[in-house]
């Protein structure tokens, strides 16, 4: 049995090409717009004709001219079912839409059409069953797999990364304070704290945006992996003294046991008396987001903090989220926004469409032995997982991915990490018997004037032992020739002993270091000169 | 000039060697550094030129023409050669230091400057001579041997005759033994005798302590050469009376003896072990035998690889300086930036024939040394790194020093290229590094070896990745 099915079989590609819709987004606050004119072209190489709503793009600031400069077609909003020939963005072989169809869009959808929008399947059931109803092969976004291949298809990542670099913005703009440090002539401010919790994509963009605001980010996850990644941004990340693994499948966290979250719960109470910002980030996938920020954790917050929900739309991980609003509560701000990417309509409609132009251009791809050509290909891993309707049928989900491998232990072997040479302990001890050896010959026999070397000697030494430690590790071989040079010096003893002139032993053998250590000298100084001129410093590129 | 005056000028001299070698803390500052150094020691020469001369002028010519003579011959040697014979020069350039504290030593016990007034004065000056031609004497044939090694006129094997260490033990007591018929020798002939046998004796030890190091460790006895020349240095200014000698020796002293424990951290030994050679010979059981299938990849597909990575590392080995393989490297870092990746170096402390080694060859082919990390600081990256090229290095990136407690090598810190996505190994044949350990990297599954002549290798991806 083949699943590979070409969409519109009725219709002769040679004849027509398949065509493209774009209907206004119906949704309140929604200002995104699925395709940008600057796909367009691309979509025509695909062999699309593309049918734009009027107005589709106009609240992300794309209008209608835009659209049919690079050649789209304009269509008027449709309010009537779907009629055979008549010119409607719902009537396209293909419609593609940000958010899911409401169930009086679905009317206008041609029967065997293909529609490509987020979904959220398990939030929306009816709407699947309606979608099957109707016969139309349902697309979600949503479901797209986070496996390599598709990760210029995944509109949640780049939505995330969106969404969370503007949280930390709102919260910017909500919080009555500096970000930064600041060190002016009216006092000095520290820079603001933030929490990141979950540091997924969305947790990883607000920690980037955090830190070049200058604020101090921490970041709490359940997955050791992140570790690595909060870390490289410039975050500090957090940890439970409890040893639980979180990675999940498809890069989401998995449920934690009972005493792992009351370790998290008491983590959070104690950050949050330090935190200025609380920036949530938890999504269970197709369930309820997890209460994280508890009454109690508000209460711990200082007035004025603020607190960025990002799992709103699934019901917050803050108690007193109210979904879309911002509310106050005893001083402390709760953003619930659910508009985040659309606050960005201009640029997250640019990533939104370039994530659906690649899933098409994958789907258009020619397969073996075949011609290249839009086709819902159900043996493509990728298709299968995001298909959820087809032929009038509800599909079954696909198998799940396999969970990523845990993050190797690094310290699983029995060496120490950080291997210290063992002797040196008890070299220390040889050392100090010397010098206490030495000191006491010193202290009972030697002569005045040697005391006072010895005090130079002594010290020296210490001098020497500072200021060598703090050499580059880069400049260890131009060190290594110049304090060659420096030994050098014993050619002034050499100068001492050739200076009364003649021809007795001493003086000759003055003579003889003096030239081999004149040589030693030279040799060096010209050497180090010579290897630190090459040392360049790369120049802007 | 008065005394007041000659001791000032030598502190200020004292003073610019302290100051000019803080410079070498970062590149930019240590150019600077060398000049003061040198002006130290210009200061130091004059000075010492005006005490020697204020009486007579009679030995000026011939001191005079010395230095000239000298500095010459200094200065075309550091000219002429080329980077990649630096740790020779090293080496050649410290056995000059001994050998001038030797005959200086030797002078100063036969014309010793000023009367001796009392007893004891007579015999810690006749104790600082013995000691200064001593350890002269030492770093001057342990250098020899250890240039000769570098070099490859000798061979780089440790060369382990039995009973070694009793032989190296009488010598050592020798040296000290000898010391009290030396300082009771009334008549400066017969004593003189007694210092020329020292010199021979310490000589051999010398040379006996230096054969019984293997190439890959000269890093460390070099260092240590360096840091005993500064010893010597040290002593000379007791023997001459002298500050500015005692300084410059004593910071000389115990920069090489940081340069040895900087080595030997980088090797997870101790400074003993190293000296003593018996390298290898510790562990509890078998080390784990290394089995599986090497990969190879062939240029064409090493430089698509590299045409598309965004994060690359090169971990540069000895094999990299024997091939003279840094400037078809330094190609292949532009090249890769062109095509949009990150390209940095990770160095290990010990990679190389001298500290800082690779430091020294890539700043010769003109990569800036602002992409060339240490191995602290990049260790963490590997698991975001997409290629790394593993150029003429071994050990250092062995994993048995992390996984295999009964590894020779085991605990010594090394650098993790396992963790990238892509490691691809630059090697002229499969075999094992001076450690003579098997290296499970080759067989890692992310692993793929490039097998032939560094240089070539590097030179055919060059031509390739302009071609992609």
């Amino acid at each position: 049995m083949t699943h590979c099915v070409m969409v519109g079989a009725s219709y002769d590609p040679a004849v027509r090409t398949l065509t493209l819709g774009v209907p206004r987004e119906r949704a309140p606050r929604e200002k995104r717009v699925a395709i940008v004119p600057g796909v367009v072209a691309k979509l025509k190489e695909l062999g699309f004709e593309v049918v734009v709503e009027s107005g589709a793009g106009e609240a992300a600031g794309y209008g209608d001219d835009s659209y049919r400069d690079v050649g789209a077609t304009i269509a008027s909003a449709s309010d009537g079912p779907y009629r055979e020939g008549a010119a409607s963005a719902y009537g396209c072989d293909v419609v593609v839409k940000v958010m899911p169809f409401e169930h009086d869009e679905l009317a206008k959808l041609r029967e065997g059409a293909t529609t490509i929008s987020l979904l959220y399947p398990a939030r929306n059931p009816e709407l699947v069953k309606a979608l099957a109803a109707r016969g139309v092969t349902a697309i979600a976004l949503d479901k797209i797999p986070r496996i390599t291949r598709a990760q210029k298809m995944d509109v949640l990542s780049s939505m995330a990364n969106l969404a969370g670099y503007r949280a930390v913005l709102e919260a910017a703009a909500a919080f009555q304070g500096f970000f930064g440090a600041q060190v002016t002539a009216a006092g000095t401010e520290r820079p603001a704290r933030i929490l990141v919790i979950g540091a997924g994509v969305a947790g990883l963009a607000a920690i980037a945006a955090g830190r070049a605001l200058g604020a101090e980010v921490r970041a709490f996850d359940v997955r050791a992996a992140a570790k690595e990644q909060v870390e490289s941004l410039g975050g500090k990340f957090l940890t439970v003294e409890l040893d639980e693994s979180g990675e999940g499948a498809g890069g989401y966290a998995k449920s934690m046991s009972k005493e792992f979250i009351e370790a998290e719960m008491a983590l959070f109470r104690a950050q949050a008396k330090e935190v200025d910002v609380i920036v949530t980030t938890a999504l269970v996938p197709g369930a309820k987001a997890p209460i994280l920020v508890g009454d109690d954790v508000v209460a711990c917050l200082k007035p004025g903090s603020v607190v960025v929900d990002l799992a709103a739309e699934q019901g917050g991980n803050c108690s007193l989220t109210k979904p879309g609003e911002a509310v106050v509560h005893e001083g402390v701000t709760i953003l619930g926004y659910t508009d985040l990417p659309s606050r960005m309509a201009a640029t997250s409609s640019r990533f939104f469409a370039g994530n659906v132009l690649a899933l098409l251009s994958d789907m258009a791809r020619a397969p073996a032995g075949g011609e290249a050509g839009f086709r819902v290909d159900l043996e493509d891993e990728v298709v299968r997982a995001a298909t959820l309707t087809h032929g009038g049928q509800e599909l079954p989900p696909p198998p799940p991915p396999e969970p990523s491998p845990p993050a190797p232990k690094k310290d699983a072997p029995t060496i120490a990490k950080k291997p210290e040479p063992k002797p040196e302990s008890a070299g220390a001890i040889v050392f100090g018997i010397l010098m206490a050896v030495a000191f006491t010959l010193v202290a009972f026999y030697a002569p005045d004037a040697f005391v006072q070397r010895f005090t130079v000697f002594i010290l020296a030494c210490f001098v020497g032992w500072q200021v060598v430690w703090a050499v580059a590790p880069a400049l260890h071989t131009p060190l290594m020739s110049v304090t060659n040079a420096v030994s050098g010096i014993v050619l002034v003893g050499g100068l001492l002993q050739a200076a009364p002139g003649g021809s007795s032993l001493a003086v000759i053998l003055g003579l003889c270091a003096l030239l081999v250590a004149t040589i030693n000298v030279a040799g060096g100084f010209f050497v180090t000169d010579r290897m630190l001129g090459m040392f360049k410093k790369g120049g802007p590129r | 000039m008065s005394p007041q005056a000659v001791t000032v000028a030598y502190l200020a001299s004292a003073v610019l060697f302290i100051v000019g070698i803080k410079g070498f803390a970062k590149p930019d500052t240590a150019k600077t550094g060398n000049a003061l150094t040198i002006l130290g020691m210009l200061i130091a020469v004059a000075v010492t030129g005006l005490v020697a001369f204020s009486a007579t002028t009679e030995g000026l010519p011939f001191v005079a023409g010395t230095i000239a003579i000298g500095a010459v011959i200094g200065a075309l040697l550091a000219r002429s050669l080329p980077m990649t014979a630096m740790p020779e020069l090293v080496g050649l350039l410290n056995s000059f230091g001994g050998l001038a504290a030797v005959f200086v030593g030797i002078s100063s016990y036969l014309a010793p400057g000023h009367a001796y007034t009392t007893e004891a004065e007579r015999n810690v000056h006749l104790v600082e001579c013995w000691l200064g031609v001593a350890i002269g004497s030492l770093t001057f044939t342990g250098s020899v041997v250890a240039w000769a090694k570098l070099r490859g006129t000798l061979s780089g094997k440790p060369l382990l005759f039995p009973g070694r260490h009793l032989l190296n033990l009488a010598l050592v007591g020798a040296t000290i033994g000898l010391a009290w018929p030396f300082v009771g020798e009334a008549s400066t002939d017969a004593g003189l005798t007694w210092i020329l046998a020292l010199t021979a004796i310490t000589g051999v030890l010398g040379i006996t302590l230096v054969l019984a190091i293997g190439g890959a460790d000269m890093p460390v006895v070099i260092s240590l050469l360096n840091s005993y020349s500064g010893w010597a240095g040290a002593m000379t200014g007791f023997v001459l009376q002298n500050d500015v000698l005692i300084v410059s020796g004593a910071i000389v002293g115990s920069s090489g003896i940081i340069l040895t424990i900087v080595m030997c951290r980088g090797m997870n030994r101790s400074v003993l072990n190293v000296v003593f050679g018996g390298f290898g010979t510790e562990g509890g059981g078998p080390a784990r035998k290394v089995e599986g299938e090497v990969r190879e990849l062939d240029v064409a597909a090493v430089a698509a690889a590299l045409s598309t990575a965004k994060e690359v590392v090169i971990v540069p080995g000895y094999g990299m300086a024997v091939a003279r393989a840094q400037h078809p490297v330094k190609e292949l870092v532009e090249l890769v930036q062109a095509h949009g990746g990150r390209v940095r170096f990770a160095i290990h402390p010990v990679a190389g024939r001298l500290p800082g080694h690779m430091n020294v060859l890539l700043a010769e082919a003109g990569v800036p040394y602002d992409l060339v990390h240490e191995m602290e600081t990049i260790n963490t990256d590997f698991p975001k790194t997409d290629v790394v090229l593993v150029i003429g290095a071994n050990d250092i990136v062995n994993p048995a020093a992390v996984d295999d407690p009964n590894s020779a090598i085991a605990g010594m810190p090394v650098l993790h290229v396992w963790e990238s996505a892509l490691t691809v190994v630059f090697k002229r044949s499969l075999g094992a590094g001076y450690a003579g350990v098997d290296n499970a990297l080759f067989l890692h599954e992310r692993t793929r070896m490039l097998f032939g002549d560094a240089k070539k290798t590097a030179d055919a991806l060059v031509a390739a990745l302009r071609n992609v």
